[in-house]
């Protein structure tokens, strides 16, 4: 059992993504709040582990990608998920930088969202062609120019830090699932093309999603453990 | 003919084994014309000033004793003799230059001369005997002459030699250093600043002018072999005299900076005038026996230099520095002039030079410093020049600071107004349209839910895409396609059509600006659009290959095998609008529609 958190500030859509997640049987409902604030409070209050956050990016009081960071100090291993209205290139960047596992349009059909949560903690993380061409283009555009190689990647910046830390990361094939995705091939079609299954075609994109990440799951239990937030054992 | 001979023993210097004679006194037989005339005379026997404007031959008996005679070498010290001349002592041959039976040939009354006597020639009483042949105008003549030991007599000789003979030929070669010098700074400094032909500085030039015509005068000292002969080496250094008068004069022009004022111009003429006078005024001097006429010219001069000078003179108190180091250097050669009239012309000075041409020297530095103090003002000009330069740059820099940030604001503001005009006409095109679409459609109520549906998906995916078009590479028609099909990806779906996608790498196609990419993107969602909305289709394949010269370009084609529809009479405003936007951003379009088969080819370079 899934517990999951949603903050949502449209209370139309709180209530539509919370009976979704309380209707699926793998999935609990933390809690369905509408603020930043109430998030950080409730966050503060309650001391048990939140598997999946799914948070609007534009709340009322603050930033969706506030509340991922927060959340990810206090739940190192929680998988934040993004509800977003366009799911554009620069926000979804902001996400996936922020530490996001993937995100959510809000147009998509009521099934969808539960089925849709459980699909990415199984590994099937979305990736736009947009967004594939652009880390693609940037991570080339590294190789050709190695100067900045010996400098730290910057952390701030929707392009330069995913694309800066996916220079030293992006295996050949990973570079060849991304060009495939950028050109419009879905993944079942990428997995044809590449002659693996779409399982794994799905776990290229996960890693990805990892290595374009700013703070790694590890730094950021490194992080936790050292503001004195986690236990070393927990 | 002969005389009887006078002997006048000057004591200049004995000593118990030595002594030294001065011949001051000699038996003269001149011959004029043919006629010979017989007289004593004293030395110096000054030729032009006895025999004024006319050539002729003399010859000249001096006669010494010696008790005891010398056991030591003897010799004879002639300051000056000529122009040509011959001596013999005692009967015998000593010396001879010149030819003594044609005049106006070479010269040899330029330099002293010195003669060893042969050993055993010289007798208790001894005859010496000088003969000369006269020009007009030459200095010929003879000039005391002594007799005595060789380390005296030849020391005498050589302190002569070296003060006429070496001195003019290092001064002369001084002046002519300087000459060179003023004249390649005036062929080289040329000022194209102005208007106009270029100008160069005409102080160069007549100083240069200046000092070539006094090198003449001065090297004329040294030469005993003309280049021309006599009367014509005459006239041309007289004419040099005159140059160099006329060129002193309108240097000093230059220099006191009166170039500008009305009465030079008349002062050049007068001074043209000059110098194309001297030649005639010459040869009517020593050629048709006239010497008015150079005694006028010289007159000439003399006013019209003594006139210029005072002015110079008195204007020297409030002129530049330059000014007073030529008005200085004028009075010292005024002072030498003077010294020299005196000892050749009041006095009876034979033997010797003039000492102006030394003093004259004084020009050429004067010209050195002007020189160097113009280079000194030019540098600190450029110095000047320099800084200022550098300031302005620095200035314009900081203007060029100060104007980047304003231009770029500009350019982004112009960028903002351009995306802003993009984004309404995608608002209108798109969005609104499909909203408004949307809300007839409610309100005629015919429509059923799921066409308003339609529509309104339709404006949410336009929506997006128009959002996804601001990130889109400019001509980048591949990340285009991808990124529609992204978007359109769940619809296709749900409507259970097999997609089917073959899209090749495409090169981006430059000319498709931001603009054209979001008419093109409008055209694909208009051609999905009708195939997911009204071809009742199973399959739909997109097709992207490289195209025409060197693959620059596109085909692209969109198929699908539903019920299609009449291309050529269908009046859908999604169709009109498509061909539209084609022809606006110079794509073609093909529209092939038939039953099971349906075609939208774009093709684009």
């Amino acid at each position: 059992m899934w517990r999951v958190l949603v903050v949502e500030d449209d209370p139309d859509m709180r209530e539509f993504f919370a009976s979704s997640v309380s209707r699926c049987v793998a999935l609990e409902l933390a809690a369905s709040l509408g603020t930043f604030a109430e998030a950080r409070d409730w966050l503060g209050q309650d001391p048990k582990r939140i598997d999946v956050l799914l948070t609007d990016l534009g709340l009322p009081d603050g930033s969706g990608l506030d509340l991922i960071r927060l959340v990810l100090r206090l739940h190192p291993y929680c998988e934040p998920l993004v509800i977003s209205m366009f799911g554009d290139e620069d926000n979804v960047l902001a996400s996936i930088e922020a530490g996001a596992l993937g995100y959510i349009h809000k147009d998509s059909t009521p099934d969808d969202i539960a089925q849709t949560i459980l699909d990415m903690l199984g590994g099937a993380s979305p990736i736009s062609p947009m967004i594939a061409r652009r880390v693609l283009t940037k991570y080339r555009s590294q190789l050709a120019d190695p100067a900045p190689a010996s400098a730290p990647a910057p952390q701030s910046g929707a392009a330069a830090a995913p694309a800066g830390t996916a220079r030293q990361l992006l295996s050949p094939r990973e570079q060849e699932v991304l060009a495939l995705i950028a050109r419009g091939f879905s993944y079942s079609e990428v997995a044809r093309l590449q002659t693996v299954t779409v399982h794994t075609v799905r776990t290229h994109i996960k890693n990805l999603y990892a290595k374009l990440s700013v703070h790694s799951k590890t730094e950021a239990v490194f992080e936790a453990t050292r503001m004195g937030l986690l236990s070393p054992h927990s | 003919m002969r005389q009887s001979l006078i002997l006048l023993l000057v004591l200049v210097a004995q000593t118990p084994a030595a002594q030294v004679l001065q011949l001051q006194q000699a038996d003269a037989t001149v011959t004029l014309d043919g006629e010979s005339t017989r007289d004593t005379v004293s030395l110096p026997y000054h030729w032009d000033r006895r025999h004024g404007g006319q050539a002729g031959l003399a010859e000249f008996q001096l006669q010494f004793d010696l008790d005891p005679l010398p056991n030591e070498p003897y010799g004879i010290y002639l300051p000056r003799l000529g122009n040509a001349y011959a001596i013999w002592l005692n009967g015998q041959l000593l010396q001879r230059e010149g030819n003594l039976q044609q005049g106006n040939g070479a010269d040899f009354a330029k330099a002293p001369r010195y003669v060893d006597i042969v050993p055993g020639l010289l007798q208790h009483h001894n005859r010496l005997q000088v003969r000369i042949r006269a020009d007009v105008g030459r200095r010929g003549g003879l000039a005391p002459i002594t007799v005595g030991p060789e380390h005296a007599v030849r020391a005498l000789y050589q302190q002569d030699f070296t003060w006429r003979i070496s001195g003019s030929a290092v001064v002369a070669i001084a002046n002519l250093l300087v000459a060179l010098m003023a004249l390649a700074l005036w062929a080289t400094q040329v000022d194209n600043s102005g208007p106009g032909r270029p100008r160069r500085d005409p102080l160069y030039l007549f100083a240069g002018l200046a000092e070539l015509a006094w090198t003449l005068r001065v090297a004329d000292a040294v030469i005993e072999h003309p280049f021309v002969d006599w009367p014509w080496w005459g006239i041309l250094t007289i004419t040099a005299l005159t140059v160099w008068v006329c060129s002193m004069i309108l240097f000093c022009v230059e220099v006191a900076n009166w170039r500008q004022l009305d009465a030079m111009s008349w002062l050049r003429r007068w001074m043209a005038l000059m110098v194309v006078l001297s030649p005639p005024a010459a040869y009517m001097a020593m050629v048709s026996g006239i010497p008015m006429a150079l005694t006028l010219l010289y007159a000439a001069l003399a006013i019209t230099a003594f006139a210029f000078l005072t002015q110079f003179l008195i204007q020297t108190r409030a002129a530049t520095l330059q000014h007073r180091i030529v008005a200085t250097a004028i009075l010292l050669n005024i002072g030498i002039g003077v010294r020299d009239l005196v000892a050749f012309r009041l006095s009876d000075s034979y033997g010797g030079n003039t000492w102006m041409r030394y003093s004259s020297l004084m020009f050429g530095l004067a010209l050195a410093y002007i020189v160097l103090s113009r280079l000194h003002q030019a540098t600190t000009q450029a110095r000047d020049l320099l800084t200022h330069m550098e300031e302005r740059v620095a200035s314009k820099e900081a203007e060029l600071q100060l104007l980047y940030p304003r231009m770029e604001q500009l350019a982004r503001d112009h960028e903002r107004a351009a995306e802003r005009s993009r984004i309404l006409r995608d608002m209108h095109d798109g969005v609104g349209s499909h909203i408004s679409t949307a809300i007839r459609q409610l309100q005629n109520g015919k429509a059923s839910q799921d066409d308003i549906l339609h529509t309104l998906r339709d404006a949410l995916d336009q929506l997006k895409l128009s959002i996804d078009a601001m990130h889109l590479p400019p001509g980048d028609v591949g990340a285009l396609l991808a990124n529609i099909r992204y978007r359109l990806e769940s619809r296709i779906q749900a409507c259970g059509v097999e997609l089917q996608w073959d899209v090749e790498e495409l090169a981006p196609i430059s000319r498709l600006d931001t603009n054209a990419m979001g008419q093109l993107q409008f055209m694909l969602f208009e051609a999905f659009s009708n195939v997911l909305q009204h071809a009742h289709a199973t399959m739909l394949r997109v097709a992207a290959v490289p195209h025409g010269p060197g693959s620059h370009g596109l085909l692209l084609q969109i198929i699908d095998n539903g019920v299609g529809y009449d291309p050529t009479v269908s009046k859908r405003n999604g169709l009109r609008s498509m061909q539209q936007r084609a022809q606006a951003i110079g794509v073609e379009l093909r529209l092939v529609s038939e039953p099971g088969r349906s075609m939208v080819e774009i093709t684009a370079y």
